[in-house]
Formats: structure tokens, sequence, C-alpha cells
């Protein structure tokens, strides 16, 4: 228990407490169905996948704003490439166009000592550009063939009932842990978000720490893409907006402070179950989807406060 | 003293923007001495040793590591040539435990099926001993974090990292602050055993009469500029206050008879 309240993920784990609590008694046979769990679920995979790359980068204390971008980018690409390059080409090409993306605007932040918020903001305005280039608009399909191959039944399909989406995002958020917690890349990655000077003083290069989490960002980002297009082979030009600000939401619910070196990957899976939940508890209610985004904001606000009320009952420095 | 000194400044120039920090300084430090870097608040004393220990690029001028002119500034790179440092305002970071800090930068690591995860056991244990020895409280764990400690367990933290990881140069800047007078003499005869080890020492301090105990030599700083460096047998203890104290106008006008 005194773990629990330790940990990062306290807050997000009350949260979804409350919530389902709520849904049970406002709409309980609308919310406990399969249906709707299996929905939620999948969706929430999705969203925990971007949400964790996410968290890396708020762990360093940046922010990455194009994350929604580069989940488009990756799934177009993985889309439009697959006819002349198949399944796993397409796959590996897609993943590589994500982390350059990644590099680039790493780089960018560490090499120009410039603002992550105004690097990826260009970002995402940039991958999205180039998506509508990319796509001159148009709605594109996977083949038949392409459906039905392997890797593509291996990353969008289910099995026993459950969607491919939640083995994945078990399997990698269980090696972000190991990586984080139990690796030297991961303790000099915390130390980079706890104080830039005092790590770069011990000899940790902290630019390329940053660079490589903005890449495995993008790289998570991108493989939520095309997990999504697996499941569903059909892109959209306005695949993945506004994903970045549901990412950075679950992110910071799911304890990952902004002030950096703090955060836990069952809380920002918790956080993107809650913000997952409420998109579709209201559609599910009837409200105008509209409202949804502002139920998010409100339950980001009083997310914040309780992880920073929690943070400071803890003796953190916030 | 025909040996060829470990580490030689030559002429060193250090602007942050404007304000011209470092002024013309050159020093030369040798294996096995202890040296004490003095001078008022703000002379110029961390950022000289933050050159050393590769913070800061200088501006302009020189720094020679073992005759080797040195081209890249990066803590790392000067970790690598063996320079260690106790600094005076970073060096921990708060979100991390005792171990993790400790170790930062240099985790060991055990193999498990050719991976490499961060040593836990060998980390907690040693780093915890070190540290005892520098006044860090029993019921302190090495799984604590570093936000939760007193200014003297911090500053422990930091003396046993240099002493664990010793190479060829040990900086300590204002390593005795915030430390009990037991944990304080500790240090002091830590910093003469490095020295008689062959270590190059850099000791900074405000305790003039106790750096003219420890030290063979003395470099006095004021506003940027180094204005006094002295073997200890020439120079009293109260001589060198009087330099600090009327910012090296005494050593000038000596040096002008
Ligand atoms: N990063 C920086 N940017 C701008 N100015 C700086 C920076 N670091 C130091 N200075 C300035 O350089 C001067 C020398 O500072 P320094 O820290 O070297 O003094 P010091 O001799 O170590 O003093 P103290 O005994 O108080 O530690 C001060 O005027 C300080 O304000
Ligand atoms: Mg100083």
């Amino acid at each position: 228990m005194k773990y629990l309240v330790r940990s990062q993920g306290f807050g997000a784990t009350v949260g979804v407490i409350a919530m389902l609590a709520v849904f049970t008694v406002i709409d309980f046979s609308g919310w406990w169905t399969v249906q709707t769990l299996s929905n939620v679920t999948q969706f929430t995979a999705i969203l925990a996948l971007v949400a964790l790359g996410q968290a890396l980068v708020i762990m360093t204390k940046e922010i990455d704003l194009s994350v929604g971008s580069i989940y488009g980018l990756t799934g177009v690409a993985f889309i439009t490439l697959e006819p002349s390059l198949g399944v796993p080409g397409s796959l590996i090409v897609a993943l590589f166009i994500a982390a350059i993306a990644g590099f680039v605007q790493g780089t960018a932040v560490v090499k120009g000592e410039l603002p992550s918020m105004i690097v990826t903001l260009g970002g995402l305005f940039a991958a999205r550009g180039i998506i509508y280039v990319w796509t001159g608009g148009s709605v594109h399909n996977f083949s038949p063939d392409a459906r039905t191959h392997a890797l593509t039944r291996l990353l969008g399909g289910e099995l026993f009932g459950i969607a491919a989406a939640i083995y994945w995002v078990g399997i990698i958020s269980l090696l972000l842990s190991i990586m984080l917690w139990g690796t030297r890349f991961g303790n000099r990655l915390l130390a980079t978000g706890g104080s830039r000077e005092s790590a770069e003083s011990r000899g940790v290069r902290t630019d390329r720490v940053k660079t490589a989490a903005f890449v495995l960002c993008s790289l998570l980002a991108g493989f939520a893409g095309i997990l999504t297009l697996c499941n569903q082979p059909q892109t959209h030009v306005t695949l993945g907006e506004n994903m970045e600000l549901e990412a950075i939401s679950a992110a910071v619910i799911g304890g990952c402070l902004l002030t950096g070196g703090r955060g836990s990957i069952l809380g920002v899976i918790l956080g993107a179950l809650i913000v997952v939940s409420f998109r579709y508890e209201l559609i599910a209610l009837g409200a105008p989807s509209s409202w949804y985004i502002t139920f998010v904001g409100a339950v980001l606000i009083v997310a914040v406060i309780f992880n920073q009320k929690l943070a400071r009952f803890l003796g953190h420095s916030v | 003293m025909t040996q060829q000194p470990l580490i030689q400044v030559k002429n060193l120039d250090l602007y942050f923007g404007a304000f011209h920090a470092l002024k013309n300084v050159s020093v030369d430090f040798n294996a096995g001495e202890l040296i004490g870097l003095v001078g008022d608040n703000g002379a110029g004393k961390t950022t000289l040793i933050r050159v050393l220990c590769g913070i800061h690029a200088p501006t302009k001028g020189e720094v020679f590591f073992d005759g080797r002119k040195v081209e890249k500034f990066h803590p790392k790179l000067a970790i690598d040539q063996g320079i260690e440092t106790i600094q005076q305002s970073v060096g921990l970071c708060d979100n991390l435990s005792i171990a993790r800090n400790f170790y930062l930068g240099r985790e060991p690591v055990k193999r498990i099926l050719g991976i490499p995860f961060l040593d836990f056991a060998k980390m907690r244990e040693k780093s915890s001993r070190v540290i005892r020895q520098f006044g860090l409280r029993e019921n302190v764990s090495a799984d604590d974090e570093v936000e939760r400690l007193s200014g003297g367990e911090r500053q422990s933290v930091k003396i046993g990292r240099a002493v664990e990881f010793k190479n060829r140069v040990v900086i300590m800047d204002e390593p005795t602050n915030h430390l009990s007078v037991r944990e304080r003499e500790h240090v002091n005869e830590l910093a003469v055993q490095l020295k008689e080890q062959g270590l190059l020492v850099i000791y900074i301090t405000h305790d003039i009469f106790q750096v003219h105990k420890l030290a063979d030599r003395v470099v006095i700083m004021e506003n940027g500029e180094k204005v006094a460096d002295a073997s200890t047998d020439s120079m009293s203890a109260e001589a060198l206050e009087d330099v600090i104290r009327q910012g090296g106008r005494v050593v000038e006008k000596q040096e002008a008879v």
C-alpha cells in the first residue's frame, strides 16, 4: 500500500476506480458489455502506446506535440507503400520514417537549444502537411491480400477474442518498465529530467538521452498508427488529429510531472484508459461529441491538481 | 620542478555573454600537489574549475592535460581523463535514490541473458558503505531519494562518490560546506591522503587557515584574475588573508617594488 501511494501512478489508479464506479451507477447496462469493453480497451491500447512515448519525453522535461501527426504519417506511409514494398517492407520503412522524424526534432531541440514545444509544434504542422500532399486528400485502402497477410493479422487481429493491440501494449509497457528502471539508459533518462546540469556534470550525454527519447516517442506513435491501420486498413488525412492532446493528457493524468524525472508506466496506461473511457461513454450517453474535449480538459485539470498535491505530500519539490 | 604539469592553463579567458568571468588566467597544477584555490565570493574559482572538469569551454586560451591540448570540453571527456569533481552547486538529481546518484554515468551492470541490467545489489551495498564514512546516518537507506537528505548528507554523497571514483585529479569545490566538525576533519585528511597517493588535489575553500595548513601551494583569485600563486612555505596564513581582503593589491605592490 505504501509503495502504491508513493508511486506516481497512484492518482490514476484512484481515478480509474472512481470513474468505473460512476459509470457503473449511471450506465450499468451500457458500460459493462463485451462490446463496450472490447472497444474501450482496444482504443486504450492504441492511445497508451502514444502516451507511453510521450511519457518518456516528458520524463526528460521536454514535450512532443507532433505525436498525432507522426501517428498519421507513419500510418499513411505503411498503407501507401505496401503495394510496392509488401507488408513487412512497408512496415519497416514506415517505422524508419517515424524514427527519422523523432531524430530530426530531437536534434533540433538539443543542438539548437530550442524549446521542444515550438520545435514539435512545427513537426505537428510539417508532418500533417506531408500527409495532405502525399495522399492528395484521398482515402487509401489495403488490398485484400495485404489484409490477410500474416503480419497484418499479427498486428491488427485478435487472439482469444482480445485485440492484438492489447497484447502489444502489454509487451511494450513491460519492456519500457524494465528499460526505465533497470538499465543504464533508464537511469540516465530519469537523471536528465531530474536535473540536466547535474546529470551532465556526471558525464551523462544528456543531448543523446533526449534525442533517444524523441526517437522512441515517434517510433511508439508510429507503431500505434500501424496497429490501428492493421485493424482497420483505411487511411484518412485526419488520422491522428488531436491525438497529441489526448496523449499528453493521458501521460499527465497517469502521473508524469511536467517538471521532469518522475512518472509511471502503469499510470500512463490507466491515464489512457480514463481519457478513452470518457470519450466513449459521453458519446454512448448521447452527449454531443464536442463535449468530450471539455470533459477531458476538466479531468486533466483535476488530475494535475491531485498529482501535484500528492507529489508535495510525498515531499517532492514540484 | 622539471616534470611537466599535469594540468596547464594558459591565458584563459571566459565570458558569460558580456560578463568577463575569467581574465587571462594562467596556472600550472602538478600531480602529487594539494593546491588551495581561494578568493572572494564571485572571484571565479568555481568558473575556473568548471573549465577543468569540462562544464564550460573557454572563450580564449588553452588547457593542457598531461601535455596534450584539450580540444573539446565535456564533463564526460574530463571524467574519462581521470578528473573527478565535487561540484559546489550541481551534481545530484533530486528525483533519484542515493545509490542511483552515486553511480550516475558509470552504473555497474550484471548481464542476464547477455542484457546489461543495473546491478542494484552492488549499487546499494557499495554506495552506502562509502558514504557512511562521511556522515550519512544509519537510518538513511541507499534507496532513499536524495531530495529528502539534509545538506550535510547530500555533501557526503558527493564526497563519497569522488573517493570511490578517484583517478588522477580530484577537484573539491568547498567540500566541507554543511559538514559537522568530525566529517570536516575527515574530508581534510582525505584530501591529504589523495595527494600522498600521487593525485592532484585542487581544494577550493573560504577557510584560509585550514587551507594554509593543508595545501602545498595557494592560488588566489580576485575578479576573474589570478592575483597570487605562492607556496604555503613562502607566505604566512595572515599574509594570505591580507591579500584576499585587499583584493590582491598587496601582491601587485610587492611585485612592483
Ligand atoms: N553560468 C553563469 N552565467 C553567468 N554568470 C556566471 C555563471 N556562473 C558564474 N557566473 C558569474 O561569474 C562570477 C564568478 O562566479 P564563480 O561561481 O566562479 O565564483 P566563486 O569564486 O566560485 O565564488 P563563491 O566563493 O561564492 O563560490 C560571478 O560573478 C558569477 O555571477
Ligand atoms: Mg564557487
